[in-house]
């Protein structure tokens, strides 16, 4: 398989001052799943058109194992991709389907049998073979598109374009867990577009952060999610996203640098008490059920405070309009939106 | 239903009239002119149904998507069109006039005797000529926009697949167009085995009865001979015929497709 490099990669699309994509250096590595996430109109498929090589850079160059492939049109690259709906040649049933890309490459047809026959099992869609696409219900064709994908034993990387769209939400997880699955025994190097952060902090082993035309950070599911370079990717991974306050609203002893403008905290990283005094004070505004610990309802609890409003975790113990008090356990300090400290333990 | 009644009696006049039964129908059916002219219908729509609608599905993918360049040529395309059709008629009888017009002298100074009011086999090509130039456009039109609705994501599939472009056209953008064809070909043939005014004005039918249709038959009959009877017999049997074509094309394309 392959290894991926960018270097300085840009692109603006004609007619337009900002760039789409802004000057982009990053490697992944051969083998890896790799994700990029960011909400709609984050850059996240101009890159991957780029990538694939329909779209051409405005600047800067992309190598597969070393070799420029700028200069390559999308068939000479070596790539397969799955899009966000099942992209198949409907009249043909789904072994032809599967056929295609290598019969069009003039490989042997005893090859193409036994690679074909090894796909379809491998996707447990044996039975499907010489059904018409046209016949198959849409969690079926995406399947295929995947199959189609990976039926080809020279390919270089595997783009995912956001897949699961269109499958219905019982059926993602478990096309999720094949893709992993596939992803790990087969070590191809995937590289997978999502705007759902679940989809790609399970499926990647990095994940690329992206808004407007940038990449924020490049890191594992763990790091972003615990330690988020810039306030976009604390707000937009988790669920609900990190908190944000001034460094000068909390009122006691936290020790934060003197540059810091901005405190970040995840809702689990604080707690709430009835005392007068804490970090943070203010009135709840409303909580959210979503279990039980130990017997106990947890959740979520708004609380409006004079920096604004937070959400926090953990055991729903307090009313709406009851006065509480927020003490932090751990926080991140940030200026200008960027992260200047490690977490630091109160 | 004036025409049925009309195609079961004799009249002589408005008060003398009597009941034949079918013998209008058999007459018609058992008549050498009209045999010869249903063949020659047969032969001019079938091959205006094989040049218009592959030369249409040509002439689509082979415009651009978009940009002022499809805007022109689809407008350029929609001209012959919006042309009356006795206009047309008249336009390639002096187009193709052989001591006038442009087609007609260019093909005898190029070497070729044409002479389309004195040869049958240039007073055929003639009339398809005028027929093509005439409705290729409403395939193309209807094919582009049969092309238009395939979305980008299958040109892209089908690049990484390495397919080649006749590939692309039978295996994805031939399917997109089963049902704007299927539009296409019926609107051609009942408009082709309709066809009267054109070939009306440029031949006359002629030279001989070699371009005379069956609508142009059937008006001789009914207007200038005043055979009324025979005249209705004739139409119904058209209708039913133009009807029984229809349906023995659109029930094997739709029964095929599942």
């Amino acid at each position: 398989m392959t290894k991926i490099q960018i270097d300085k990669l840009q692109f603006r699309y004609p007619g337009t001052n900002d760039p789409a994509l802004s000057s982009t250096s990053m490697e992944i590595k051969d083998g890896e799943a790799f994700a990029i996430l960011g909400a709609s109109g984050a850059g996240k498929t101009t890159l991957l058109n780029l990538l694939s090589g329909l779209l051409k850079p405005t600047s800067g160059s992309i190598y597969f194992n070393n070799e420029p492939v700028n200069t390559l049109s999308s068939r000479d690259r070596k790539l397969a991709q799955v899009f966000q709906f099942p992209i198949l040649y409907e009249a043909l049933s789904v072994i032809e389907n599967l056929e295609f890309p290598l019969k069009a490459r003039k490989f042997d047809s005893m090859f193409i049998k036994k690679r074909t026959e090894n796909i379809l099992g491998y996707l447990e869609i044996t039975d499907l073979q010489h059904r018409r696409i046209a016949d198959l219900s849409l969690f079926q064709k995406q399947l295929v598109s995947i199959g189609k994908s990976l039926v080809r034993p020279d390919i270089s990387v595997v783009l995912l374009d956001e897949p699961l769209t269109a499958v219905e939400p019982s059926m993602k997880w478990k096309l999720r867990s094949t893709l992993r699955q596939i992803q790990k025994e087969q070590r191809l190097t995937m590289i997978y577009v999502t705007h759902d952060q679940t989809e790609a902090l399970t499926f990647a082993s990095r994940v690329a952060v992206m808004d407007q035309g940038h990449i924020l950070q490049i890191d594992t599911p763990e790091i972003i999610y615990q330690q988020p370079d810039h306030k976009f990717v604390g707000t937009f991974i988790g669920s609900p996203g990190m908190n944000f306050v001034s460094a000068r609203s909390l009122q006691s002893t936290i020790q934060s640098p003197e540059e810091a403008q901005e405190i970040g905290f995840r809702p689990e990283w604080a707690e709430l008490s009835s005392e007068q005094v804490g970090d943070l004070s203010g009135t709840v505004k409303t909580t959210q059920l979503t279990g039980t610990t130990l017997g106990a309802p947890t959740g979520i609890t708004w609380v409006s405070t004079n920096a604004g409003e937070v959400a926090i975790k953990g055991v729903l113990s307090h009313k709406p309009a009851d006065y509480v008090s927020i003490n932090l356990r751990q926080f991140l300090a940030f200026q200008d939106q960027k992260r200047i400290t490690e977490i630091t333990s109160v | 239903m004036a025409v049925v009644n009309y195609s079961v009696q004799d009249i002589l006049d408005f008060n003398t009239r009597f009941f034949v039964g079918f013998q209008w129908y058999e007459q018609t059916l058992q008549d050498p002119r009209f045999v010869e002219a249903f063949l020659r219908q047969i032969v001019f729509s079938v091959s205006v149904l094989l040049i218009e609608i592959p030369l249409g599905i040509v002439i689509a993918r082979g415009m651009p998507r978009s940009g002022w360049l499809a805007s022109f040529l689809l407008i350029l395309l929609a001209i012959p069109l919006l042309i009356p059709w006795n206009v047309v008629g008249t336009i390639w009888q002096l187009f193709a006039r052989s001591d006038i017009g442009l087609l007609g002298v260019t093909l005898n100074q190029l070497g070729f005797s044409y002479n389309y009011t004195a040869n049958p086999i240039d007073a055929w090509f003639t009339v398809l000529a005028m027929d093509i130039w005439h409705w290729t456009s409403l395939v193309a039109l209807l094919a582009f926009a049969g092309l238009s609705s395939v979305p980008q994501a299958y040109y892209q599939a089908a690049e990484l697949d390495g397919a080649s472009s006749w590939q692309v056209f039978r295996y994805i953008q031939l399917p997109r167009l089963r049902n704007v064809l299927i539009i296409a070909v019926l609107l051609r043939l009942i408009d082709s085995f309709m066809i009267y005014t054109e070939p009306f004005v440029l031949t006359g039918g002629g030279p001989g009865n070699t371009t005379t249709f069956l609508s142009q038959y059937l008006a001789t009959m009914a207007v200038g001979q005043f055979d009324l009877g025979p005249a209705a017999a004739f139409s119904i049997i058209y209708f039913l015929f133009t009807l029984l074509f229809c349906w023995i094309f659109y029930t094997s394309v739709t029964a095929n497709h599942d």
